[in-house]
C-alpha cells in the first residue's frame, strides 16, 4: 500500500456561480503522508475542501479527483464519507435540538450499513464515544449537548476532531481548524491528528498560517495562490512563508 | 421574536364577542386545570371535540393539538380568559403531506388582567399541502398586566405546497407584554450538508431536523407516556412525509 496513491487530483476546475475559484489543481496524497495546504485569503483552500467533501454549492466544470480508485466526484457527501473521506469544518454548523450522540448513532449507523457491516450494539457505541470524548479531553456531559450549539471557538474544533476520531476516516481534510484556537485548544487539536495518523491513513491540513504546523509535522507543503498550487516542498516553503510572505511565490 | 415595545393603544373599537354556545364549550371553573392532547390521525377525527373553553379565575389550561398526515382539517378554537390570574397554553403541530388542507384559527380573548397566555404552533408542509394558521389575540381595555404570546413556525418541503400565517393581534390595554413571531422557510442546506458529510444519508438528516423543528412543541407535553408515544408516531409519520418526498 505504501506506494499507492490514496488521493489523486488532476486539473481539477471548480465555480461557484459563475466565479472560477479553483484553476487547475494537481494534488497527489500517497497513505500515511500529511500535506499542508497553505495560501492567503481568497486562494481557494476553503473551495479546495468543500469540493473534496461534495459540497452541493461548488461545481467542478473539469478535472478529475480519484480517491481509493473510485471517481470521488460521482460520490454524495454522504458516499464520500462511507468511503472514509472526513472534512473538519472551518466554522462547524449549529445542529439545534440533535444531540452528539444521536447524531454520532446515526451517523455510524449509516456507514456500517452502507459497508455491510452488523449494527454496533448500544454499549459498544456509548463506550465507544466515551473514549473518544476522552480522548479530545470534551467532558462527558457535552454528550447530551446540542451538536455545536452553544460551544465556544475552541470547543467546537475540538468537537470536530472528536468527530474525526470516531469515523476513523482515511483522508482527514482539516479546514482551518488552527484559526480561532488558543494554545491549549491548538495542542489538543494537533495531539488528535497526531494520534489518528497512521501509516495507512492521510490528512490534508489547509491553514493560512503555520501555527498548527509547528505541532503536527507535514510530509509536503503547497501554496496556493489564485486557484493554483503555485509551489510544492518541503518544511522549507513554510520557512520562506514566515520570512518572505505568500508574496514571494 | 419581535417584542412590541410600543404596542399600538385603541381604545376606540372594541367590542365584545360573541361567544359560541352549545357542545363544546369548555368551562374551567376557578383554580381548576384541564389539560388534554388531542391527536387527529383519521378523517374521522379530523375535527376537534371542542369549540371554545372559558377559563376563570386561577385556573390553568393546556391544550396541545396533533394534525397527522392524512388528514384534512378546519380548526377554530376560541379561548376566554374570564378570570384574573389565568394561564393558558394552546400548542399544536400539523404535519401536512399530498393534497391535504389544514387551517388553524385560534382566538384568545384577554378579558381579565393578569393572564398569561401562550401558543406555539410549529407545522410542516409537503407535496401539494396547504396549511394556515390564523392567530387572533384581544386584550380588552381592562385587561392590564396580560402577558400574551404566540408563536407560528414552518417548514415548506416541497415547492408546490403553501403556507398561510396570520397573527393578529389587537390591544385595547396599555400595561401588556406581547409578541409574536411567524416564519416560514425550508430546510437548512448548511445543517443537511454538515450531517450528509458525516455520513449522514439526505434523508435521515431531513428526518432529523424535522423532529428537532418540531420537539419544542411535543416538549409541551407533561405525560411522560404520552409524550413518548406522540414522540414515536410523529417520528414515524415525518419518516413517512420523507420517503416519498421529492422537492417537486
Amino acid at each position: 500500500m505504501a506506494n499507492s496513491v490514496l488521493l489523486s487530483i488532476k486539473d481539477l476546475h471548480a465555480c461557484i456561480g459563475d466565479k472560477e475559484i479553483l484553476k487547475g489543481i494537481d494534488l497527489e496524497i500517497r497513505p500515511g503522508e500529511i500535506h499542508a495546504v497553505m495560501g492567503p485569503n481568497g486562494a481557494g483552500k476553503s473551495t479546495l475542501s468543500s469540493v473534496l467533501a461534495g459540497k452541493p454549492q461548488y461545481e467542478v466544470t473539469s478535472g478529475s479527483i480519484t480517491f481509493n480508485g473510485k471517481d470521488l466526484l460521482e460520490m454524495s457527501p454522504e458516499e464520500r464519507s462511507w468511503a472514509g473521506i472526513f472534512m473538519s469544518f472551518q466554522y462547524p454548523i449549529e445542529i439545534p435540538g440533535v444531540s452528539i450522540t444521536a447524531f454520532m448513532k446515526a451517523a455510524i449507523a449509516a456507514k456500517r450499513k452502507a459497508l455491510g457491516l452488523e449494527p454496533m450494539k448500544a454499549g459498544e457505541f456509548l463506550s465507544l464515544l466515551k473514549k473518544k470524548m476522552a480522548f479530545v479531553q470534551m467532558k462527558p456531559e457535552f454528550a447530551k449537548r446540542e451538536v455545536n450549539v452553544g460551544f465556544s471557538g475552541g470547543e467546537k474544533k475540538r468537537g470536530e476532531i472528536f468527530q474525526m476520531a470516531m469515523l476513523e476516516p482515511l483522508l482527514s481534510i482539516l479546514d482551518e481548524t488552527d484559526s480561532g484556537l488558543d494554545v491549549d485548544a491548538l495542542k489538543i487539536v494537533a495531539e488528535g491528528v497526531n494520534t489518528l495518523h497512521t501509516p495507512e491513513n492521510a490528512a490534508i491540513i489547509i491553514t493560512h498560517y503555520e501555527k498548527l504546523l509547528e505541532y503536527v509535522t507535514p510530509d509536503v507543503v503547497h501554496v496556493l495562490k489564485d486557484g493554483k498550487i503555485v509551489a510544492t516542498g518541503g518544511h522549507e516553503v513554510i520557512d520562506t512563508i514566515q520570512s518572505k510572505g505568500f508574496e514571494s511565490f | 421574536m419581535a417584542q412590541d415595545k410600543k404596542p399600538f393603544i385603541d381604545k376606540g373599537h372594541y367590542t365584545r364577542e360573541v361567544r359560541p354556545s352549545g357542545d363544546g364549550v369548555v368551562s374551567v371553573p376557578s383554580g381548576e386545570s384541564f389539560s388534554k392532547v388531542f391527536i387527529l390521525d383519521t378523517p374521522e377525527t379530523a375535527s376537534l371535540p371542542i369549540r371554545s373553553i372559558e377559563a376563570g379565575e386561577g385556573s390553568k389550561v393546556d391544550i396541545c393539538i396533533i394534525v397527522l398526515p392524512g388528514v384534512d382539517a378546519d380548526i377554530p378554537l376560541d379561548v376566554f380568559l374570564d378570570g384574573e390570574w389565568a394561564q393558558i397554553s394552546l400548542s399544536g403541530i400539523y404535519l401536512c403531506d399530498k393534497k391535504e388542507n389544514v387551517s388553524f384559527r385560534t382566538q384568545v380573548h384577554h378579558v381579565k388582567g393578569n393572564c398569561i397566555s401562550d401558543q406555539k404552533f410549529n407545522g410542516i408542509a409537503s407535496g401539494k399541502a396547504s396549511a394556515s394558521f390564523f392567530g387572533r389575540i384581544v386584550v380588552a381595555p381592562d385587561a392590564q398586566k396580560t402577558e400574551a404570546y404566540q408563536s407560528n413556525r414552518n417548514i415548506l418541503l416541497s415547492y408546490d405546497a403553501k403556507v398561510n400565517t396570520k397573527p393578529q393581534l389587537e390591544i385595547y390595554a396599555d400595561d401588556v407584554k406581547c409578541s409574536h413571531g411567524a416564519t416560514t422557510g425550508r430546510l437548512d442546506e448548511n445543517e443537511q450538508f454538515y450531517m450528509r458529510s458525516r455520513g449522514i444519508p439526505e434523508k435521515e438528516a431531513m428526518v432529523l431536523q424535522m423532529i428537532s423543528f418540531i420537539s419544542p412543541v411535543i416538549d409541551h407535553i407533561s405525560d411522560p407516556v404520552l409524550k413518548e408515544d406522540v414522540s414515536e408516531r410523529i417520528e414515524k409519520a415525518i419518516r413517512g412525509m420523507v420517503k416519498y418526498h421529492c422537492p417537486r
